[in-house]
């Protein structure tokens, strides 16, 4: 008898998902991020240590996010309608594979293809961060030598100035967080195109929301704090219920600077995206269940 | 049908639990300095669409370091009325980013400010007058920076630089040294301060410059112009001489790194 839920067929789909992606050639982005990279580490040599450092940073999460946001999106609202015109679903579905877990090995598929994607990245770009943190030190203790001021409290100094710009555990925490905010827009892509007419349906709506989440706070701090109207609470409340909030997962911007991301601040943002997954998930098989075939 | 409207009710319900919860960690978040305040609708008119709309997509930090390129190009065209526009366009995107408060007041007080006032090309009196506006834009900046990041003592130590060097107000460059001493412990600070305080015609600032200055000679800080303000102070303040310090004729060498940076 075929267990009603299998990890081991959800992997087999996952794996087979993220065969299928790499073949549409989604990964040449990486190639685009490296070079982007490399540029901005070594352009503009004329501005402060800081400032260098903290433009290599500013470009390459830029990139990051960037990548995962628009692979979340394309690559998740292409898999249904793919696997319905090659017929692969058809397959799939006659074998004793439950709805669900196509559903969950397509998601779990694109989950590893951006999280493989960033860690490359990540590592691509602390490389480059690293000779470039080196580089800056270097030549701020050689203008120490100059002066005749090199004293080991003063080089001390200088390199947890610079450290503090270089290169942190804390910026790799910043990946993640970039990783949990593509998870969503992946899982809530895969939920619309479970009762989307089509792929472009499915993209431009995705996009649409995930722009729109980005500004849901807005909307959901004037449910709370607004007192006036009941017409405009009711329909910021229903606005802010539908939308994800995009805004909770950019942390990156202020771990650029700095700020220290604690296992509470961590723990918190991970809890909201299980519960985003858990909750897509839930939706997409209810509409997929009952979606002719 | 029926699973439809299951699949809608669930949306709504998740909906529903998340909104306090998302309340309640972004609340969280902004205590911690993770979020930054949201963006002021205002910005919308000084940020090109693009531009607004990424900054609200989660590339707030990206456009904020193009529009600080922009300021610099800018700067390098002596446009100072576009360096400010989009040095405060820049930290209004990231306000706690302590470099482009510092920045930006250096453009306008320093840079803004010395180009004005050595331009043949205005009237000597127009000329004074920028200056002086110049200068106090920089000031202002600082003192906006300081609103977000109070315990800063980068932005305290260049404010009390721009009153001791730029608008010569002894008795705020004072405080605002005060300020750097308090936040980083490091004497040379109190110092710094108790010299200000020095210049100012209030007796009672000389007096604690008076109690500041012989408190690091009490520390064995006894650095030239230590002892130089030190002994004008004991003058001006009528010091019994039992409680003076005695004539040094040799002031004690100070290393390198006392000193601090070349100035």
């Amino acid at each position: 008898m075929t267990p009603s839920f299998s990890i081991s067929r959800i992997w087999t789909l996952a794996t087979a998902t993220v065969t299928q992606l790499l073949r549409m050639k989604i990964m040449a982005f990486l190639l685009i991020f490296c070079v982007i990279v490399v540029a901005a580490g070594f352009a503009f040599p004329v501005m402060n240590p800081e400032q260098q450092l903290k433009l290599l940073k500013d470009v390459s999460f830029g990139a990051l996010q960037l990548f995962s946001i628009v692979i979340a999106v394309c690559a998740t609202a292409l898999l249904l309608p793919r696997d319905l015109e090659d017929r692969t679903l058809y397959t799939i579905l006659s074998k004793p594979v439950p709805r669900f877990e196509y559903l969950l090995g397509k998601l779990f598929g694109v989950l590893i293809l951006i999280g493989s994607g960033l860690l490359l990245m990540d590592i691509a770009f602390s490389g480059v961060l690293w000779l470039r943190q080196s580089l800056v030190l270097a030549q701020s203790i050689a203008a120490l030598q100059q002066e005749g001021t090199a004293t080991p409290e003063a080089i001390a100094q200088l390199k947890a100035f610079v450290g503090k710009q270089g290169l942190t555990w804390n910026l790799h925490l910043g990946v993640v967080a970039i990783f949990f905010k593509a998870a969503v827009i992946t899982a809530m892509t895969l939920m619309i195109s479970c009762f989307a007419s089509s792929t472009l349906f499915t993209i431009v709506i995705s996009f649409f929301v995930t722009i729109a989440g980005h500004g849901q706070g807005l909307i959901r701090e004037y449910f709370f704090t607004n007192q006036s109207g009941v017409v405009k609470k009711v329909l910021s409340a229903l606005l802010a219920i539908i939308t994800p909030d995009m805004a909770i997962f950019d942390i990156i911007d202020n771990v650029i600077n700095g700020e220290l991301v604690t296992l509470a601040a961590f723990g918190m943002m991970a809890g909201i995206t299980a519960t985003y997954l858990i909750g897509y998930s839930v939706v997409s098989h209810l509409l997929f269940v009952e979606k002719e075939l | 049908m029926k699973r439809k409207l299951q699949a809608l009710i669930v949306l709504l319900l998740l909906g529903a639990v998340r909104l306090p919860v998302e309340q309640f960690v972004t609340q969280y978040y902004r205590t911690t300095g993770l979020l930054s305040a949201p963006l002021s609708l205002g910005l919308r008119e000084n940020l090109s669409q693009m531009g607004f709309a990424a900054s609200l997509g989660g590339l707030r930090s990206l456009v904020a370091t193009i529009t600080y390129l922009r300021a610099y190009r800018e700067w390098e065209n002596v446009n100072w009325a576009k360096v400010d526009s989009l040095m405060q366009l820049t930290t209004s995107l990231q306000p706690r980013f302590q470099n482009y408060w510092d920045e930006a007041s250096w453009h306008m007080a320093y840079n803004a400010a010395s180009s004005y006032l050595y331009d043949e090309k205005i009237e000597p009196m127009v000329r004074g007058k920028l200056y002086e506006e110049h200068v106090q834009r920089g000031i202002n900046i600082l003192k906006e920076g300081l609103r977000y990041l109070p315990d800063e003592i980068r932005l305290w130590n260049s404010l009390a630089e721009i009153y001791e060097r730029r608008s010569h107000e002894p008795k705020l460059a004072a405080e605002a040294y005060l300020e750097v001493y308090r936040l980083s412990r490091n004497d040379r600070y109190a110092r710094f301060a108790a010299y200000q305080y020095a210049q100012t015609a209030d007796p009672l600032l000389w007096r604690k410059a008076y109690d500041l200055l012989r408190a690091s000679y009490e520390k064995k800080q006894r650095t030239p112009s230590l002892i130089e303000n030190l002994k004008t102070l004991e003058q001006r303040l009528n010091i019994p001489y039992p409680q003076r310090i005695p004539d040094s004729n040799k002031p004690m060498e100070i290393s390198p790194i006392e000193q601090g940076p070349v100035r």
